[in-house]
């Protein structure tokens, strides 16, 4: 049935003159996407005025070009410059830059649009099987499954952290503090803000995740000086030759780009997870899994598939509460719906019955939108890679002024520009002491939500947590999941040791 | 489209300079700005947005709606409050939100008694939901369980969970309040999950989940019945509880001159007494309580004496 209406909104897009609008939100998330500190929703709350005066529908192609658009536009950075585009692309990095500095930035990129594009596809269509459950899917996640899958990822924590696992933990730990500071969301007490009202609602992610990525790179950079891909050896050229393998990495290693799209789409599923934690839990979970752990953060593509292919693969999951019951599941769709507010729309329980012409459409839109950044993408590689060879003296003043300045455009508060400049001077000392970055960022996270779920699971259970959590399914899968990813690389080591002495 | 809308403020800026040739230049030197302090999306955005072409009409001027979210609403509000008093800014507050911060000792950033009130649009009744097929059917299950109640709220001090810790203690009724979830929204989910009896937030909100069967109204803080099914508190012998409600009050810069504060407060009743403005309300489920100048005053200051005697309570949390 979810297919029929599909086709008809398929239909619509075509013979109307309204892909010109899904092409410009392609275009802007694009270039939304590339520029460090702009993500896809600085974009969307730019455009919510400009919808104003376009029929709801076309305001819901530009959305979904929009939204369907920037993550992969976020890993072009990601690869090129070490800097993730968007937040969601952090993990990208990890292997995506070594890939560059070693002059295969083409097959990065190659590999990032392919399974952009792919993740994109396998989450829409994981949701139109699923929109005839999505009401039970949202049900099935109360605050002890919130509780559970932020202690997951506090769990891969120590896992992405091969071999660093003290200084893993020492960022970890940094994280968690730096999400303590704030309104304390249970009691209404303030906590560490040190009389600042700028502190009183948290430490945001954006300027964060720029300071921390965007602006540490930077200094890193001019002070090293030279460009990006000037790793010494000249055999670098400046040709690039292998895009092509990078789409063919994507199919090759297709197991990798299922379960980073299946792990994608849940997390997208879940409202508050966000993309960030998905690419996480994505990349971590490929490492854990794979043959060859050690080869990771060296320029392994597969490094590269399994975020990529979460993130676009958690837009087509963030409309399961969306199309449940009218919240939404990212800051995107949350946007999203404020459009259709401002169109007169109220999202309800009934979206999908009162409002299926916008519901498909923003799904047919984020399908056209998922592929045409790809191709794209494709076909501006040859040039993109470029600014792998552009100077640092030019790049660093250009990258830091419009990384503050998109910082400042999301709120419009002076403050989170000293914040970015202030964890921009924290991720440069972390550079220089190997202490990894991301997973400061995502203990931040994921601390809030833990300590929240962690409050209300204990309350709703009348202080019977354990009990409570093993009388629920999903608990009960979370928790063996998170007892797997912390034994499970104790007991690979176990194992190839027998092995090893058996033979 | 776009044409269109210009030319009809153009439209509406000439027939008032037509009309009224000897006015002063407000309203029509530049369009008024109507900050909305929260997201799009909330109860008190769609009001403001369903107001703002009957507001026009009546104002013969163009107003232009502005969401200025944060710090619960405070952000917006302060952003009215120390506005030039010049007539082309103001605001819809939330009261008793206001009135609850400053009990609980918060700093608005502005002085809440020195505005100028302009008009009461709406009054908002609560409501207590349960789940669509809880045995719960009435307020007294909902108490009589053998354990406390458990109701879901977002924060610890939101008006709904002030105005649910105060109502049931007022009613001896064993309250535990899970706050922490994200939005109305997310309070009205945990009661569908069932991990709380049931949630206490105004009736439109619990409306379209209460439409759709996901939700069941029980009851509603009021002197008579307005809902289905749902008992009226004022009915059930808990009278003290329908002075609970939620008021949407719109307020401008302190020192607004009288004759600008009188037009745009006759404007607004007017508009709410509008044909188009009755119509939008019985289809939002929107009860609405047009109340002038002077009038919303006083409600202002009533709000203020009757959350004052709970202030110890409000205060300790």
């Amino acid at each position: 049935m979810g297919f029929d209406l599909l086709f008809g909104a398929v239909a619509e897009v075509m013979s109307s003159g309204s892909l010109i609008y899904v092409f410009i939100g392609v275009t802007l998330g694009l270039c939304f996407g590339v520029i460090p500190g702009l993500g896809g929703t600085t974009a969307l709350a730019l455009l919510i005025p400009v919808t104003y005066s376009m029929e709801p529908l076309d305001a819901m192609y530009l959305a979904g070009g929009v939204m369907g658009a920037t993550s992969f536009g976020g890993s072009i950075t990601a690869i090129l410059i070490n800097t993730p585009g968007t937040a969601p692309n952090a993990a990208t990095t990890f292997d995506g830059y070594p890939l560059a500095q070693q002059g295969k930035a083409g097959l990065a990129i190659g590999a990032s649009a392919t399974a952009s594009a792919m993740g994109g596809l396998i989450g829409l269509f994981t949701l139109l099987l699923f929109i005839p459950l999505a009401k039970e899917i949202v049900l099935l996640f109360g605050p002890a499954e919130f509780l559970l899958l932020t202690l997951l990822g506090l769990t891969a924590i120590a896992i992405s952290a091969r071999g660093k696992l003290l200084r893993g933990l020492i960022a970890g730990g940094l994280g968690l503090f730096l999400a303590f500071v704030g309104t304390d969301m249970i009691t209404g007490e303030e906590r560490y803000t040190m009389d600042f009202n700028y502190l009183w609602d948290g430490i945001p992610l954006v300027p964060t995740l720029t300071g921390m990525f965007a602006i540490s790179q930077m200094i890193e950079l001019a002070l090293k000086g030279g460009s990006v891909a000037s790793g010494g050896d000249d055999g670098i050229t400046r040709r690039i030759t292998d895009l092509w393998s990078g789409v063919a990495a994507v199919f090759r290693h297709w197991t990798v780009l299922l379960r980073g799209s299946v792990i994608g789409t849940i997390i997208g599923a879940i409202p508050g997870l966000g993309g960030t934690v998905a690419s996480f839990i994505a990349y971590t979970s490929t490492v854990q899994a794979s043959r060859e752990p050690e080869s990771f953060g060296k320029g392994n593509i597969v490094g590269v598939i399994a975020p990529e292919s979460a993130n676009n693969a958690k837009d087509g999951g963030s409309l399961v509460p969306t199309v449940a019951f009218g919240i939404p599941g990212s800051a995107e769709t949350a946007l999203f719906l404020g459009i259709l507010v401002l169109h007169g729309i109220d999202p309800g329980p009934t979206i999908l019955l009162d409002n299926e012409r916008e519901i498909y459409g923003l799904i047919v839109a984020l399908t056209l939108s998922a592929v045409g950044a790809s191709i794209i993408g494709l076909l501006l590689a040859r040039w993109l890679v470029l600014i792998t060879f552009v100077n640092v003296h030019i790049l660093v003043p250009v990258v830091i002024a419009v990384s503050l300045t998109g910082v400042y455009v999301l709120e419009g508060k002076p403050g989170d520009v000293i914040l970015t400049l202030i964890m921009g001077i924290l991720g440069y000392i972390m550079i220089r002491f190997d202490y990894p970055r991301l997973t400061l960022v995502i203990a931040l996270v994921l601390g809030d939500t833990a300590e929240r779920s962690f409050h209300m699971t204990q309350m709703i259970s009348d202080n019977q947590m354990w009990s409570f959590m093993l009388g629920r399914p999903a608990s009960v899968i979370l928790i063996v999941a998170t007892l797997l990813t912390f034994f499970l690389p104790f007991a690979r080591k176990l194992i190839s040791r027998r092995a090893r002495q058996g033979a | 489209m776009k044409c269109k809308w210009i030319g009809s403020s153009l439209l509406a800026v000439m027939v008032a300079f037509a009309a009224n040739p000897a006015a002063a230049e407000w309203p029509n030197d530049k369009p008024i700005k109507f900050i909305i302090p929260y997201s799009p999306g909330g109860g008190f955005d769609t009001i403001v947005r369903a107001f703002v072409p009957a507001l026009e009409k009546a104002l013969g001027a163009e107003v232009v709606p502005e969401n200025i979210p944060g710090a619960g609403g405070t952000k917006g509000a302060a952003t009215v409050a120390r506005a030039a008093p010049d007539g082309y800014t103001i605001g819809i507050y939330n009261m008793p939100g206001f009135t609850v911060s400053t009990l609980t000792g918060k700093d608005l950033g502005f002085e809440l008694d020195k505005v100028t009130w302009l008009a009461n649009l709406a009054t908002e009744s609560y409501g207590i939901a349960v789940k669509g097929d809880s045995p719960i059917k009435t307020f007294k299950d909902l108490c009589s369980q053998g354990r406390p109640a458990k109701l879901s709220d977002t924060g610890a001090s939101s008006t709904s969970s002030i105005v649910a810790k105060i109502s049931f203690q007022l009613i001896d009724c064993p309250l535990v309040n899970v706050t922490g979830y994200k939005g109305s929204k997310g309070a009205m989910i945990a009661v569908m999950r069932g991990e709380v009896d049931g949630t206490l937030k105004p009736v439109s909100s619990l409306g379209k989940y209460a439409d759709s069967g996901d939700l069941r109204i029980i009851a509603t803080y009021t002197d008579k019945a307005m809902v289905d099914g749902a008992a009226a508190t004022g009915e059930i012998g808990y009278g003290e509880l329908s002075k609970f409600n939620l008021r949407r009050l719109i307020a401008a810069p302190p020192g607004l001159p009288d004759d600008i504060r009188k037009r745009l407060s006759d404007a607004l009743l007017e508009a709410a007494n509008s044909a188009e403005i009755k119509e939008w309300a019985a289809k939002a489920g929107v009860t609405l309580d047009p109340v002038d100048s002077d009038g919303a005053a006083k409600m202002v200051s009533e709000i203020d004496g009757f959350y004052g005697q709970y202030k110890d309570f409000v205060a300790a949390k």
